[in-house]
């Protein structure tokens, strides 16, 4: 590698952030509006949120991953007020360390925005993975004495799954629904569960699936927050045009990788020229 | 964007910590290791120093200690467990076999929770809702066996050692290919996972901390 492309390898990561910053500040994402795209995520959890019971205690399995959880972080707030402003209690389970440490700050944050502690409940968190998930499955079906059920003032009617790459909705289709009958699951998950999580919503084992920005934008846009939107940063959620951008990037790098391989192929294979 | 919330003093700290240590992890990717390196010790640090805070706040105290302190014959369940533990911390001075066993019992449960779970939960369920399943299309119907046929030649693309015919190896190889491609399409999900990150990371650095695009 000569000295100019070794210095041009070394800047190009800089310059990527430099032009995500440019397409941050040029203002283009009013014109690329996520939220104007299909809403029938956004109607399906709502239809999940309205076939509640008043006053409904959701239980919030709280596991996202700190990689993937700027993806999902604006959406994962506006369901939560959405749920609180509905009269919705919340009993938050965390299954994983990055879901307790990012359960903390969001139950912190809540607290600060004012929520009804009284629509609160912190059920702490739960080792074993899949077996806890068993454990609090039956805890709550009142299949065994797990103190978990004592904190809970009913069963839940509906489950909320933040998920991430540890430990997701997949989880909670598997070992918790086949032992709660009746409990729907909606669940919120980063765009790289989409395609392990996209047969569960086609066979209606997820009540509702917010598994892209596009959804969770769109779901954002219609979800009525009342006093509660304070909690949404109304400029949160990704950039548009910052991702467009990055994915222009990423695409002309894949291109021009496969084009250097295809050209040495190309080379490789023409006849040589003897001399 | 950051989750901090308002202009104290505690706020514009946090954003201060949090925007250096930005900085000096997108600084690894133009060479600086040093303070890179430093910056993964401290996240090492906290998320080990966190994960003892949670071992003993919520699991070993509430849910070990209180219990066999109230009720000393009445949980023999965790007995056994606190004798598993020991075991698994006497491994270098136990018989092979009684050291193996915690392990044994850890992944065999776990293994049984996931392929249990996986069967009952999805298997089945998959199958019904797309073979099975009332209101199934004939294209459901297509798809849910094409997907069993897809998952069959995975599993055969595992199968080594065992003699084959040309089908057999056709369909291995095609297995193969299948599950690669696959793969391919869950890393391009992966990448904008992880482009989304970076956004969010510099509209933080833009926005949370310079102020620019708010």
């Amino acid at each position: 590698m000569s000295e100019r492309s070794a210095l041009a390898t070394r800047l190009a990561p800089l310059l990527l952030v430099v032009a995500l910053a440019a397409a941050l500040l040029a203002g283009l994402d009013d014109r690329l509006m996520l939220e104007s795209a299909d809403d029938a995520t956004a109607r399906a959890v709502t239809a999940a949120f309205d076939a509640m019971p008043d006053d409904a205690l959701v239980l919030v399995g709280f596991d996202p991953d700190v990689g993937t959880y700027a993806e999902i972080r604006p959406t994962v707030r506006a369901v939560l007020a959405d749920l609180l402003n509905r009269g919705a209690t919340l009993a938050v389970v965390s299954l994983t360390t990055d879901g307790r440490a990012l359960a903390i700050a969001e139950l912190a944050r809540m607290d600060r925005a004012e929520a009804n502690p009284r629509q609160l409940i912190d059920l702490g968190f739960l080792p074993g993975a899949e077996a806890a998930l068993v454990a609090l499955a039956r805890g709550i079906d009142g299949a065994s004495q797990d103190p978990i059920r004592a904190d809970l003032p009913s069963a839940p009617d509906l489950a909320v799954v933040i998920g991430g790459i540890d430990l997701g909705p997949r989880s909670w289709v598997e070992q918790v629904q086949p032992r709660i009958d009746g409990m729907p699951i909606v669940a919120v998950a980063p765009t790289v569960l989409l395609p392990e999580l996209e047969p569960y919503r086609a066979s209606g084992q997820l009540a509702a699936l917010i598994g892209t920005p596009r959804d969770g934008a769109a779901y954002r846009a219609h979800a009525e927050l009342g006093r509660l939107e304070r909690m949404v940063d109304p400029s949160a959620g990704p950039s548009p045009a910052a991702i467009l951008l990055g994915l222009l990037v990423a695409i002309g790098v894949l291109g021009q990788a496969f084009g250097s391989r295809l050209a040495a192929v190309m080379r490789a294979a023409r006849p040589r020229d003897v001399a | 964007m950051s989750g901090f919330f308002g202009t104290a003093q505690a706020d514009q700290i946090a954003t201060w910590v949090a925007a250096l240590a930005t900085i000096v992890v997108l600084g690894g990717l133009l060479g600086e290791r040093r303070v890179f390196g430093w910056s993964q010790h401290l996240l090492a640090g906290l998320a080990t120093g966190f994960l003892a805070l949670l071992a003993i706040t919520e699991v070993i105290v509430p849910r070990v200690v209180e219990p066999l302190v109230a009720d000393p014959a009445g949980r023999p369940e965790l007995w056994l467990g606190l004798l598993l533990v020991a075991a698994a911390a006497a491994v270098p001075w136990l018989p092979r076999v009684v050291a193996g066993l915690p392990l044994s019992i850890t992944i065999g449960t776990l293994a049984a929770f996931a392929l249990g779970g996986a069967v009952v939960g999805t298997l089945l369920p998959q199958l019904a809702a797309t073979v099975a399943g009332r209101e199934a299309t004939l294209t459901d119907t297509v798809v849910g066996v094409a997907a069993a046929g897809v998952s069959g030649l995975v599993l055969i693309g595992f199968v080594h050692g065992t003699p084959r015919g040309r089908v057999v190896s056709l369909a291995a190889a095609g297995g193969r290919w299948l599950m690669l491609a696959g793969l391919g399409g869950w890393l391009g999900y992966l990448l904008f996972s992880r482009l989304v990150l970076l956004v969010d990371r510099v509209a933080f650095l833009v926005g949370d901390w310079l102020g620019l695009a708010r």
